[in-house]
């Protein structure tokens, strides 16, 4: 009781006892400090927090760039949830999140597994499994895939050996969300590091208990690996979760710039371009942009409210 | 302390002074697209225009030449492909920084007209700057819009169907002048029975095709502000199409997709598409066949519902050398070295200057040539109307509508009103 009295106290007596001079001084190095910082924060208020501003106020209007937006309410959110084109994008969104994200986690954590393990050219191995995250999000690597997954191209000819013939998948709209899932499990590399540093937190002694008690290779991967990575495990769902409702690149590339064939892979931020650039309804692709937000927003309020029943912070472990 | 605070302060003015430097560039760099006049009196000018890269090449050796005339008037060029070209301007336009001149299509005339872009270039022909003689086939009409010349046309172009000539060879099918639709899907017909392929890449998603059988109809895609066909006429058009796909008459649509940009003729998927003539002469670097052209079916044996169309010149409505602009076009669009340096790149040359310089050697250009030739001697040629706010939307619509009826995603009546609901939209936009 009496050292959370003094706790504030404490401080206060010493700041009290500074003098005048070192007071200003301080306010000159805060000074400096701001100006220093001053480039970021003009960019921040000009290139962010203000189109943002105004696309919150041009998700209330109907503008088309060239006319001075109109104010109209909620019609861009009604006319939105009523859009065919907008559920079939919420739809496709959802059905690329749902199944990329745990498979892409699933690949990153499995090789992360046997990457934690010591053996000789260990640090090649990584290097070369973290390789397609740098280069992943590039337009080229989009360009690739399509030739990959075209077809009769190289993807096609090995399913036709083993007697499934789909003739390509970029043409199918029942196939080609599919190559845009493999793109991205394809960079699995970034998880992958993550989880690794993970794994190294993880007490030796725990495993070494383990075994004395008879426990197998599955028991102690159960029971001792995931519940201490399980806040690690939080992060990569989180972070996973997020870039995947924001998928666009390789879905624009992937697809020669038109989200399709018959809109198979029109993701929610494809729509967004569309309706922005192409169509030039700002006003809507603001009410989208926002919608998006607040969508993210919710499914990270829910993971965050999860983790209470799965994630373990065990202190003593540290 | 005296020495930390001169430090201080020091510290504080580099930073000031960074900091105002950084935003002082970052003024200027905005500025930096910026067209204007130096002070010994050179004018500069931004010229834009979407194509491949022999066009560019071609356009580059243009504005030398006229740089070489006009040593007082320079040309900065910009170009992209088609769909990156409209996406920037419509983004340059609405921040009043379009280029001062650029290449444009009928679809896009009353689209940036209505937004005041678009300069009207009469104003300058009668102040001498720029001359509106020699056109041919009255094709000049294609740049009017309500009274106003918007735009100048630098080349002609029909619709046709490009043919994959070896193959019709090899089915024994001939086009013919004047052939009715079921002369063509019975053609169609025999190639597929005789050479095991296709005969069309999927006719139905063109919206300049269906515009034409429109026109054989009494009808034509487009009003001045509205569709103009019905929902029953579109369901038709597309059940037919979709059941001409089912029996492999048309190409697969999933094949097609793949090896896009390509077009589905020259990748040998099918024996003919139907598209704009000066296509053919492209299809012929890009495929390993012979490529032809043949006459549009009819209806009735005669109407093809066929008409000029053109790429042209506009100049920017805010531009602050309306002169120089003038005079640039016009060189563009009358000089004989220009239309030998251009060829048919962007169709028939336009003005009786050029066409008469220009003397195609090859065949490819040559067949264009004939082709025209003997469209306009058929006296078939209707008159363009210049297209409603918003068609450019709606062709893009019209073109994945049909997509997804071809792989059977959506069905012919549903397509046709998902079709009409989009265009309320556009139209409106």
């Amino acid at each position: 009781m009496t050292l959370v009295k003094e706790a504030p106290v404490r401080p206060a007596k010493k700041r009290s006892a500074a003098p005048v001079a070192g007071r200003r001084g301080r306010r000159r190095e805060n000074l400096a400090g701001y100006l220093f910082m001053s480039p970021w924060i003009a960019g921040f208020l000009v290139l962010t927090a203000g189109p943002m501003i105004a696309s919150l106020y041009y998700a209330f209007t109907r503008y088309n760039l060239f006319t001075p937006p109109e104010w109209v309410g909620f019609d861009n959110f009604t006319t939105m949830f009523h859009d065919p084109r907008w559920q079939k994008s919420v739809e496709v969104t959802l059905k690329y999140v749902v199944v990329a994200t745990p498979l892409k986690l699933l690949l990153a954590l499995g090789v992360a597994l046997l990457l934690a393990q010591q053996r000789r050219g260990q640090g090649l191995y990584r290097a070369a499994f973290y390789m397609p995250s740098l280069i992943g999000a590039s337009v080229s690597v989009g360009f690739v895939w399509r030739a990959l997954f075209s077809d009769d191209a190289i993807v096609d000819r090995t399913q036709k050996i083993f007697g499934v013939d789909v003739g390509g998948w970029i043409g199918d709209p029942d196939y080609v969300l599919y190559s845009l899932v493999a793109l991205s499990i394809w960079q699995f590399g970034a998880p992958m590091v993550i989880f690794l540093a993970g794994l190294k937190q993880v007490p030796r002694e725990l495993y070494e208990a383990a075994e004395v008690d008879g426990a197998g290779p599955f028991r102690r991967f159960w029971n001792i690996t995931l519940p201490m990575i399980s806040p690690v495990l939080f992060f990569n769902v989180l972070l996973e979760s997020i870039h995947a409702f924001q998928v666009f690149g390789s879905a624009y590339v992937v697809s020669d710039t038109r989200c399709g064939p018959a809109d198979a892979t029109l993701v929610y931020t494809c729509y967004l371009y569309q309706k922005g650039f192409k169509e030039a309804q700002m006003g809507f692709a603001s009410a989208m942009a926002w919608s998006l937000v607040v969508a993210v927003a919710l499914v990270t309020a829910v993971l965050f409210w999860s983790q209470k029943k799965w994630v373990h912070y065990e202190e003593a472990a540290k | 302390m005296g020495t930390s605070r001169n430090v201080e302060r020091r510290t504080i003015l580099k930073t000031a002074g960074a900091t105002a430097a950084t935003l002082g560039l970052a003024a200027t760099t905005g500025c930096g697209g910026d067209s204007g006049s130096s002070g010994d009196g050179t004018v500069t000018l931004r010229y834009a225009w979407w194509g491949g890269e022999p066009r560019t090449i071609a356009i580059k050796k243009t504005i030398a030449l006229f740089e070489k005339k006009y040593p007082k008037i320079k040309i900065k060029p910009e170009f992209t492909d088609y769909e990156a070209f409209w996406e920037k301007f419509q983004t340059q336009a609405s921040g009043g920084n379009p280029p001062d001149v650029f290449q444009n299509a009928v679809g896009f005339l009353r689209k940036y007209d209505k937004r005041g872009v678009l300069l009207d270039l009469k104003t300058q022909a009668d102040a001498g700057n720029l001359s509106l003689d020699n056109f041919r086939n009255g094709i000049l009409a294609n740049g009017q819009v309500d009274g106003k010349q918007i735009g100048i046309p630098v080349g002609a172009n029909t619709m046709a169907l490009v043919i994959d000539l070896k193959a019709f060879k090899k089915a024994g099918v001939e086009a013919k002048f004047g052939w009715t639709w079921d002369e063509y899907f019975a053609a169609l017909q025999t190639i597929q029975d005789k050479l095991k392929i296709a005969g069309d890449t999927g006719y139905f998603a063109i919206m300049y095709l269906y515009d034409l059988y429109l026109r054989q109809n009494g009808k034509a895609f487009f009003t001045d502000s509205d569709l103009g066909f019905t929902e029953d006429d579109v369901t038709q058009w597309w059940t037919d199409g979709y059941k001409r796909v089912k029996s492999g008459l048309v190409a697969d649509p999933k094949k097609i997709e793949q090896v896009k940009p390509k077009s589905g003729l020259s990748a040998g998927l099918a024996a003919s598409e139907f598209t704009w003539d000066n296509f053919s002469i492209r299809y012929e670097g890009e495929g390993t066949s012979d490529y032809g052209l043949a006459p549009i079916p009819t209806v009735d044996g005669k109407q093809t519902g066929q008409y000029l169309g053109s790429l042209m010149l506009s100049g920017f409505s805010g531009t602050k050398h309306p002169k120089e602009v003038a005079q640039f076009i016009s060189f563009m669009v009358h000089d004989p070295e220009v239309g030998k340096i251009m060829g048919y790149d962007r169709g028939i040359l336009a003005t009786t200057e050029q066409y008469d310089a220009f003397k195609p050697a090859d065949a490819q250009n040559k067949g264009v040539a004939a082709y025209e030739d003997e469209v306009a001697k058929a006296g078939v040629l209707g008159k363009i109307t210049p297209h409603p706010s918003g068609a450019d939307v709606i062709e893009a619509a019209f073109l994945r509508i049909g997509g997804e009826v071809a792989q059977g995603k959506t069905k012919p009546a549903d397509a046709a009103k998902a079709l009409f609901s989009e265009a309320k939209a556009a139209f409106a936009g």
